[in-house]
């Protein structure tokens, strides 16, 4: 079957093309489309990371308004690493926040004279975090001052103090572990997934992609194969630098993983007596022979949603908020 | 072809589609996670997640699909755009695999290789496998560029 075919005896293949200290570029291969797009799609959203998230303003003379001020600091990307040692603010047990699922960060500038450049190295972190590195705002650039936060006059002032916390994209973009992540297969459209808009001739005016060289066009002449399914994904990660790009792609597998492993949890837990939750022996009609197959008795029961029973939400009873029945004077509320 | 089955089936599992408003009759398990949905048989079932999207669920239907016991496996979100995190997709299991139809003297009686929730598990596993497999081979091939890169920095 296809199934071994594919599974077993090649699996999945991983070629790293490049990396950089902020950028990997890999091809996977061997693997279906529904599973390289999960895995990109927690790459982009799920991925926890730290960010600030609670700006309390003790001061703030700049020409920034508060709110302005604060989302900036929130798109200050803050080191991640090690970052599953802490726990989300809603799961800890800890009253407000504590080490466990925050970093304080404080900033203090004032202006003497001239015009005064605030830049994410004047974040310091203040008091004890999980790890030594976890909340400190990522520097990059050659002069090692980081994103600059705002610019203040003679006598302005911000003082403020800060809370990272852990999160995801998915709640908020500051939370993205990347800013982009390339994603491509079947460079030369063999498969058709794509119909290229074009003027004359799409082959001229579409210029085909690098990834192109790592595979075979379709040989023109041959026709369709329309059995042919995408087998080989080009990644490109780009890291902001909070996690390691190699790191952010194990974490998103991770995260997969442990969404899977929840659930199987959940439906192990219920499956130890053979029975889904016993709803299996409510539910189940005609018995274990298909062929004694009936409608549900619930169509006019408990079982809908939209039966004229008196449980049944949409009943024939149920007034609309205009007064009468949704759709007439008819046996169904639909 | 069996009309019976192939039209009653699938059939069965749109009816559940419409009918389950999970507040109606919800079949609660740990914190709602996840739901059978009314009109389930053993051998094709209804089941709704809480708090999943097309991240996990495009994923396990290709699982599902892939064995191949499992007739039909599908999944949707109903509601797009309720907000974030209480929207839930509904995995439709239907597992038919059966010997019997194509030489008529056997009774017409469909033999099921598993159920919809084995068919469920074993997705879940399916996938679990694959991650880890895609996770050793990035390591590997990262270990494996790490050392080229360092051999010709040095060379």
């Amino acid at each position: 079957m296809e199934y071994e075919m594919d599974m077993e005896p090649t699996g999945p293949q991983v070629t790293v093309r490049e990396a950089e200290p902020y950028r990997v570029d890999f091809r996977l291969s061997s693997i279906d489309l529904a599973f390289a797009n999960s895995l990109r799609r927690t790459i982009l959203a799920e991925v926890p990371t730290m960010a600030l998230d609670l700006i309390e303003i003790e001061s703030n003379t700049s020409v920034l308004a508060d709110e302005m001020l604060a989302h900036r600091l929130g798109m200050i990307p803050l080191n991640a690493k090690n970052c599953d040692q802490m726990d989300y603010t809603r799961d800890c047990d800890c009253e407000d926040h504590c080490v466990r699922c925050s970093v304080t960060l404080s900033l203090h500038a004032r202006c003497g004279n001239g015009i005064m450049t605030v830049y994410a190295r004047d974040l310091a972190v203040q008091g004890e975090r999980m790890n030594d590195t976890i909340g400190d705002p990522v520097i990059t650039d050659a002069e090692g001052k980081g994103a600059i936060i705002c610019k203040l006059r003679k006598g302005q002032e911000i003082k403020l103090t800060c809370l990272a916390k852990k999160g995801t994209a998915k709640e908020h973009a500051k939370w993205a572990p990347t800013s982009a992540v390339g994603f491509e297969y079947d460079p030369h459209n063999n498969l058709k997934h794509v119909d290229y808009w074009y003027e004359q001739d799409a082959a001229k005016e579409w210029p085909i992609s690098e990834n192109a060289a790592w595979e075979p066009a379709a040989n023109p002449d041959q026709p369709f194969d329309y059995d042919a399914e995408p087998n080989t994904y080009y990644f490109d990660v780009e890291s902001i630098g909070n996690l390691e790009p190699d790191m952010i792609i194990q974490q998103g597998i991770t995260v997969l993983q442990e969404k899977l492993a929840t659930t199987i949890s959940v439906l192990s837990g219920e499956g130890e007596d053979g029975h889904v939750g016993g709803v299996e022996d409510a539910d189940m009609m005609g018995g274990a022979d298909p062929d004694a197959y009936e409608p549900p008795e619930g169509m006019d029961g408990h079982l809908t949603a939209y039966g004229n029973g008196a449980a049944g939400a949409w009943g024939a009873s149920a007034q609309t908020p205009y007064g009468a029945t949704p759709y007439g004077q008819g046996a169904y509320g639909f | 072809m069996p009309a019976s089955v192939h039209s009653q089936e699938p059939q069965e599992a749109d009816q559940s589609m419409i009918d389950a408003e999970p507040e109606v009759d919800p079949i609660m398990l740990e914190e709602k996670r996840v739901v059978v949905l009314p009109g389930s048989s053993e051998t094709s079932a209804s089941f709704q997640f809480e708090n999943e999207g097309h991240t996990m669920g495009n994923a396990l239907r290709y699982a599902i699909m892939k064995n191949p016991a499992v007739e039909f496996c599908g999944y949707t979100i109903p509601i797009p755009l309720t907000p974030r995190c209480t929207f839930a997709f509904r995995q439709l299991v239907s597992l038919t695999k059966w010997n019997g139809w194509r030489s008529c003297s056997l009774p017409r009686t469909p033999r099921y290789t598993t159920t919809a929730l084995e068919a469920l598990e074993k997705g879940f596993s399916d996938l679990m496998d694959l991650c880890d497999v895609v996770t050793e081979k990035f390591t590997d091939a990262r270990d494996q560029f790490n050392e080229e890169n360092s051999n010709r920095m040095q060379s």
